[in-house]
């Protein structure tokens, strides 16, 4: 235990550093250390409390280093806001106060409104984390133009006022090895971006695949989130007492129509035929229905049983799909278009996989898809079922619906997937050759490369990189000497069980690359692996010293950065309120000098808006220009949410370049990813503690609780 | 070498002048013939849009180096010397006529080319010229004679350039006002048409029917003349080919409206089939384009620096707004209109409430709240209810003064019906608005709330016109019936008062398109259209009896049973080894991987216009490859010439 305190204070100190470069979004190394406990994750909490104390601390740590840099995000736009609103004239600064109480009060709507469910907590909702607008530029016109000025400001302290309703939630996200993660998503990000984030923090292969679902308990239904789609909103139509659930799984049916359309366009044809169909022909085909002035659906027709209204019987119909819905032929009509029935048009309903209907509801087979509302949580009329005879044919009816509903979208999406994908294989390939160096038994990368490469030869050269990566940030340029293996001392240090060793080498092992892999590929440990609830992952191994030895200086506080240890209670309280934002702060200390770590803590409060020193040192400029460019959120203040990819690029370079010299003080950035993962297991719903500073006072308490309990 | 008589009849010194004789030699080139007889004529004037056409051949002899005797010329032939353009009536797909000078002697590709250049319409490969209806034309040439625009004036400068815009018009057409007027009336939509004329006109009502209207295609590389077209013959210029390429509203205003009349007609007059929720979506996007349509033609004329200038601005205020929030979005939110009043309210599937009750009604962002009355709406309301994602539809009629807004609102039991009454259309259109605003998740202060407003009362002033007493004759922008906007089909089954609230309720998704992303809507959603772009033939394959209709699509062959309407069967171009036709006995043999052999004769058209339609999906599919703006004119002709091409 005292091994894991004095590592904790010291991560504290990491993380007080990583959080004065605030606006830096971090990827969360994948492996958090600590204690780490049995995997005994309830689901349904039913408070605040309990729901902390439910908490893995690992997740505890890393909500509270989402919450630490989220406040100290807020604080220090506050404090320049207030600075600004201040110089120029009165009006305006009075919104900011209110502005705060807002803040303090939103959560507790928030928790009323909805959420409860165990995924879905209301958290902090206090950060905003839009940077104020156009203050800078605007000031130096003051003088000349007042009614300007003004209007900027009114303009400011609306967009706070907006920024204050951003609605959060601490969302629980099921593994399939039966682990979660927990992650804060705020209303604004898309499935994508939890996508990335969770990318991040499972350090999975990123393939096209990977996908969020969400189930409904009650009515035993399943859907696939699109990655366009917001993963609020659905949320936020659970009920209070609901077992809905968010999985994280890989679903081969996602994109299965861009990797073989011939089975849904041409699904008429034999089989053989589809199955030797061409690579060429499969684009000609994505061609045609994609690519063109309007989308076109593919030509499903077939007989599908339909569950009769309020009926418990089964009936069957010929029902057509068209891009304008789903139509059946009458009794006794022929099957021109001018007779169909319209069954359901797609703009107000969802389409759900049925889970074993043929127990619920009688169904002939188990193939079954719903329609229904987003909203509706419980058996009703509105819902409407079909079943089709086999898995097959299920799948075609769903996928040509997505198609006629989401329409251009859905390839959008495919294609922003494949990017992604696409560029982790490529990092993973380069960074195999060294990591392999290193540590050859890496059996688990070597397992999963070969899934990743996908067709992708691992292409060594820098350029391709970058161009590939379109707008995407580029990886970090400095990669290919760099490689930075994780500093042997702390990872000695924190190595509290060696169990296991090789795994983790290779996840700790190329840290810099963790950085980076919200859009770069992170190293791909099994995804799973890293997750909370799996002990041994986290705890690095200390064992391939010698392996080590040869690799450059660790960057290694990347992988901590993460993981914020459970802060002395000491800290905890100056933390939260942070009074102390009329004063701007100066730069955060040096980054050489390590700070203590209780003071750090507390400095966190103080030093808010550090600018991070280390920026300079490192010259990552370009970098950083190409996030602001790919239309990443306004780089005043710190992004908190920002689409991830970009924000892990500009750490990266850094930590990359970093490497020689203090491992520790290089302070990856803070762990604030767009999606601060808070843990609030969905419990916290009922409890609806109210400010950003009770939610952290309980977490740090539970956390302390934990630990002692060891 | 010996001399010998050569005739040639000059129409234009009218048809009773006798022929003019030359003597000539088998060895003198055409050339040569044409400068003998010019002189012989001995009028002064210009000559060089004349060239010699031999009647018994029907054959342009336009290469003036070859002698009479590579020609094969003697001295039965009976040459005209005749000009080479002539004026052509010109149908458009908006029905609109024009006269053009139109090339009776280059091949009918080039002559469209030509065509397009004048009219300002890019990809030219797609249209083609399609013989009018014969009965038709009867009827026409009795009861009325559309109005002709004479554009036989314009000639527009030659070359492979894009045309040039001046004001947003093309140079050739800035001369005049009247001109340019008549380019407005090209690029912009025409008015809605009556009912009556619609259900007058031929509509297909077959496959067979469709067929036909495919045997009318001219054959694109022979020229009108060898086709029998004579001056100021009426064609028709449509789009042939179903694969749009790279439509840029920008540039493409003429082709845009003139391909977006195109599908309106093949809706009305059910050349295409599509069920009744499509159409109800065509018509409310008929009706909104031609609303809009009738608002916008100041735009158009706006000169083109400051339009420039005004889409610059535009893209500088998005920019702004940099995506979630801009300043005026905030602004209107602090500033949002107020809305409230006293309303009655109904659910229909709870008992507890008795017909309709009235409370004071209160907007907030997207929900409505109710109180008992005006006084306590300070208060806690009775009851909240949130629009967000629920369904806003209109049950309205205007003479017996009904204006119910029926609302489904979602919750985690299901929907919830809810009724609003409305006292009269003031109020109505209010709510309705706000309804229609919140059920897509915007609040009143959305900039679309005036806009949404109006809309609906100018909707409810057609019912007003339709269900008034007055037949509707009037066809007034303000007075349009909505039996103009579906096809006859829907005239029977449905009057005008009953036709209105399902358009309304399609209506309202698309109400706040701009004209250009009204009619790219009608076009996408006409595309998606099953049956959208098979061009059918009757054929009879090789072996078999009976006989079937073969499907031209961009990018494939259906086979279609003529008795049942099932498709037999598909082969998809990219599987084509090869197609061949055999001219002499006019079969068309396809050849398709995995030795699939496939051979048929054609029925209702000539099989050279089944030729050209698969080579000319063939050469369309090259075009994207290809990114240069030039037309490969060699490639066309190679794909779609047969013999011609040889």
């Amino acid at each position: 235990m005292d091994d894991i305190d004095a590592m904790f204070s010291d991560l504290l100190g990491e993380m007080d550093l990583l959080t004065q470069s605030l606006g830096q979004e971090t990827v969360p190394p994948a492996s958090v250390p600590g204690p780490t406990e049995e995997p005994n994750f309830s689901i349904g909490f039913t408070d605040l409390n309990e729901s902390l104390n439910e908490l893995e601390d690992n997740d505890l740590d890393a909500l509270m280093a989402d919450l630490v840099a989220d406040l100290n995000a807020t604080e220090e736009r506050l404090a320049a806001q207030i600075e600004e609103l201040q110089v120029p004239s009165p009006p305006p600064p009075h919104k900011s106060p209110t502005n705060i109480q807002h803040c303090a009060a939103s959560p507790e709507s928030l928790t009323s409104n909805n959420s409860g469910s165990n995924a879905s907590t209301p958290s902090s909702s206090t950060t905003s984390p839009f940077p104020p607008p156009p203050p800078k530029s605007s000031k130096p016109t003051m003088e000349e133009i007042e009614a300007q000025v003004k209007a900027d400001k009114i303009k400011l302290a609306l967009e706070k006022l907006k920024e204050a309703k951003v609605k959060k939630l601490v969302v629980k996200v099921l593994m399939n090895d039966g682990s979660a993660k927990t992650l804060m998503v705020d209303e604004r990000q898309t499935v994508r971006e939890v996508l990335d984030n969770m990318f991040e923090k499972t350090h999975c292969d990123c393939n096209v695949d990977w996908s969020l679902c969400e189930t409904n308990h009650e009515l035993q239904l399943q859907r696939t989130f699109e990655d366009h789609e917001n993963l609020v909103e659905p949320l936020l139509a659970w009920t209070r007492d609901s077992e809905n659930k968010v999985l994280f799984q890989e679903i081969g049916e996602k994109y299965e129509v861009f990797k073989n359309p011939q089975n849904f366009y041409l699904w008429k044809k034999d089989k053989k035929t589809l199955k030797d169909f061409k690579d060429k022909d499969k684009e000609i085909l994505i061609q045609e229905n994609f690519c063109g002035t309007s989308i076109i659906v593919p030509d499903l027709e077939g007989v599908l049983h339909l569950k009769e209204d309020g009926k418990k019987s089964w009936k069957q119909r010929l029902f057509q799909l068209r891009a304008s819905g789903i139509y059946y032929v009458s009794k006794g009509k022929t099957k021109s278009s001018r007779d169909l029935v319209c069954f359901v048009q797609f703009d107000n309903v969802n389409v759900y996989y049925g889970k074993d209907f043929k127990n619920k509801y009688k169904a002939p087979t188990d193939f079954c898809f719903v329609f229904k509302h987003p909203q509706i949580q419980k058996e009703s009329q509105y819902i409407k079922y079909l079943c089709c005879d086999d898995a097959w044919s299920m799948n075609l009816w769903v996928t040509g619906i997505r198609i006629a509903k989401y329409g251009a979208s859905l390839y959008e999406d495919y294609k922003t997937a494949e990017k992604k994908a696409a560029m982790s294989s490529k990092w993973t390939n380069r960074c195999m050759p060294s990591s392999s160096n290193t540590s050859t038994p890496s059996p688990t990368i070597k397992a999963k490369s070969p899934g990743q490469a996908n067709g992708h030869a691992p292409k060594p050269q820098p350029e391709p990189f970058s161009q590939d990566v379109g707008n995407l940030p580029p990886p970090p340029p400095p990669l290919d000497g760099v490689l930075p293996p994780p500093p042997p001392s702390l990872a000695a240090k924190l190595s509290a069980r060696n169990s296991f060793s090789k795994r983790h080498l290779l996840n700790k092992f190329p840290p810099p690359p963790s950085a980076i892999d919200n859009n770069l590929p992170p190293p791909p440990p099994p995804p799973p692996v890293d997750d909370t609830e799996e002990p041994p992952q986290f705890l690095p191994p200390p064992p391939p010293v010698a392996g080590f030895a040869s690799l450059p200086p660790p960057p290694p506080v990347a992988g901590f950065a993460s993981l914020p240890p459970p802060p002395p209670v000491a800290g905890i309280g100056s933390l939260p309120p942070p009074p102390v934002m009329s004063t701007l702060p100066p730069p955060p200390p040096p980054m050489n000098s390590l700070p203590p770590l209780p003071a750090s803590f507390r400095d966190m409060g103080q030093s808010l808006p550090p600018p991070p020193p280390a920026r300079e040192v490192f010259q990552s400029p370009p970098p950083q220009t190409v996030f602001i460019g790919s239309g990443a959120p306004p780089p005043p203040p710190p992004p908190p949410p920002p689409p991830p990819c970009a924000a892990t690029k500009v750490v990266a370079p850094r930590s990359a370049l970093y490497t020689p010299g203090s491992l520790k003080k290089t302070p990856p950035a803070p762990p604030k990813r767009s999606t601060p993962s808070l843990h609030g297991g969905g419990g916290g719903g009922g409890g609806g503690d109210g400010g950003g500073g009770d939610f952290m006072s309980e977490l740090m308490l539970a956390m302390q609780k934990k630990r002692s309990d060891h | 070498m010996a001399a010998w008589d050569l005739s040639i009849i000059l129409e234009d010194l009218g048809p009773d002048t006798p022929p003019i004789t030359l003597s000539v030699s088998s060895d003198l080139h055409v050339g040569g013939v044409i400068i003998k007889l010019v002189e012989k004529t001995q009028m002064k004037r210009d000559w060089s849009d004349y060239a010699l056409w031999w009647e018994q051949k029907q054959q342009w002899l336009l290469r003036t180096a070859w002698t009479l005797e590579k020609y094969g010329i003697h001295a039965d032939a009976r040459l005209l010397f005749i000009p080479q353009h002539k004026p052509l009536k010109l149908g458009l797909p908006s029905g609109m006529t024009l006269k053009v000078w139109a090339s009776f002697s280059s091949p009918v590709f080039q002559a469209v080319m030509t065509i397009c250049r004048i009219l300002n319409i890019r990809h030219p490969e797609e249209l083609s010229l399609l013989r009018p209806l014969e009965e038709k034309k009867k009827k026409k040439d009795k009861d009325k004679v559309g109005e002709i625009y004479d554009l036989t004036g314009v000639r527009p400068a030659k070359g492979t350039q894009p045309v040039s815009l001046y004001n947003d018009v093309p140079a050739h057409f800035a001369d005049s006002a009247e001109m340019e007027a008549i380019y407005k009336m090209l690029s912009v939509t025409q008015t809605q048409p009556a009912p009556e004329i619609i259900t007058k006109q031929y509509r297909p009502s077959s496959v067979v029917d469709k067929a036909h209207i495919n045997g009318r295609w001219l054959d694109s590389s022979r020229c009108l003349r060898q086709q029998g077209v004579q001056e100021n013959d009426l064609l028709w210029l449509r789009f042939k080919y179903y694969s749009f390429c790279d439509i840029e509203p920008k540039y493409d205003a003429v082709r845009l409206t003139q391909l977006y009349e195109q599908a309106r007609w093949a809706i009305l007059l059910e050349d295409i089939d599509c069920t009744e929720e499509e159409m109800m979506l065509f018509g409310a996007l008929q009706y909104h384009i031609g609303k809009v349509s009738q608002s916008e033609p100041e735009r158009m004329s706006t000169n083109a620096a400051m339009e420039n200038l005004e889409s610059a601005l535009q893209s500088l205020e998005v920019k702004m707004e940099g995506g979630s929030s801009s300043a005026s979005d905030m602004l209107d939110t602090m500033m949002a209109p107020e809305l409230s009043d006293y309303l009655k309210i109904f659910r229909p599937k709870k008992l507890t409430l008795k017909g309709y009750k009235q409370y004071w009604f209160k907007f907030q962002d997207t929900s409505i709240s109710y109180f008992k009355s005006k006084e306590e709406s300070v208060g806690e309301p009775i009851q909240q209810i949130n629009l967000k994602g629920g369904e806003v539809a209109p049950d309205v009629n205007v003479a017996s003064q009904k204006f119910l807004i029926r609302l489904l609102i979602p919750s985690p039991e299901g929907m919830n019906e809810v009724y609003l009454r409305c006292e009269n259309e003031q109020q109505y259109a209010h709510w309705m608005a706000g309804c229609l605003l919140a059920s897509k998740g915007k609040s009143l202060a959305d900039s679309s709330f005036q806009s949404e407003i109006q809309s609906i009362r100018s909707f409810l002033a057609v019912q007003k016109t339709n269900s008034g007493s007055s037949s509707h004759t009037l066809a007034s922008d303000e007075s349009m019936n909505t039996h103009s906007l579906v096809s006859p089909r829907y005239h029977k089954k449905y009057k005008p008062k009953q036709l209105t609230p399902r358009i309304l309720e399609a209506y309202q998704n698309i109400s706040q398109l701009s004209m250009t992303d009204a009619m790219m809507r009608f076009l996408q959603t006409w595309q998606a259209l099953p049956d959208f772009g098979i061009s059918y033939v009757v054929v009879r394959f090789k072996g078999s009896r009976k006989d079937e209709v073969l499907g031209i699509a961009s990018n494939r062959l259906i086979r279609i049973d003529l008795g049942v309407g099932d498709v037999v069967k598909t082969w998809r171009y990219n599987n084509m080894k090869q197609w061949n036709v055999n001219w002499d006995i006019r079969q068309v043999a396809i050849e398709f991987e995995g030795n699939v052999n496939v051979a048929f004769s054609c029925v209702t058209a000539d099989c050279k216009i089944v030729h050209e339609f698969i080579g000319g999906y063939i050469f369309m599919s090259t075009r994207s490859r290809e990114k240069s703006g030039t037309l490969n004119e060699e490639l066309f002709h190679k794909l779609t010439g047969g013999h011609e091409a040889l």
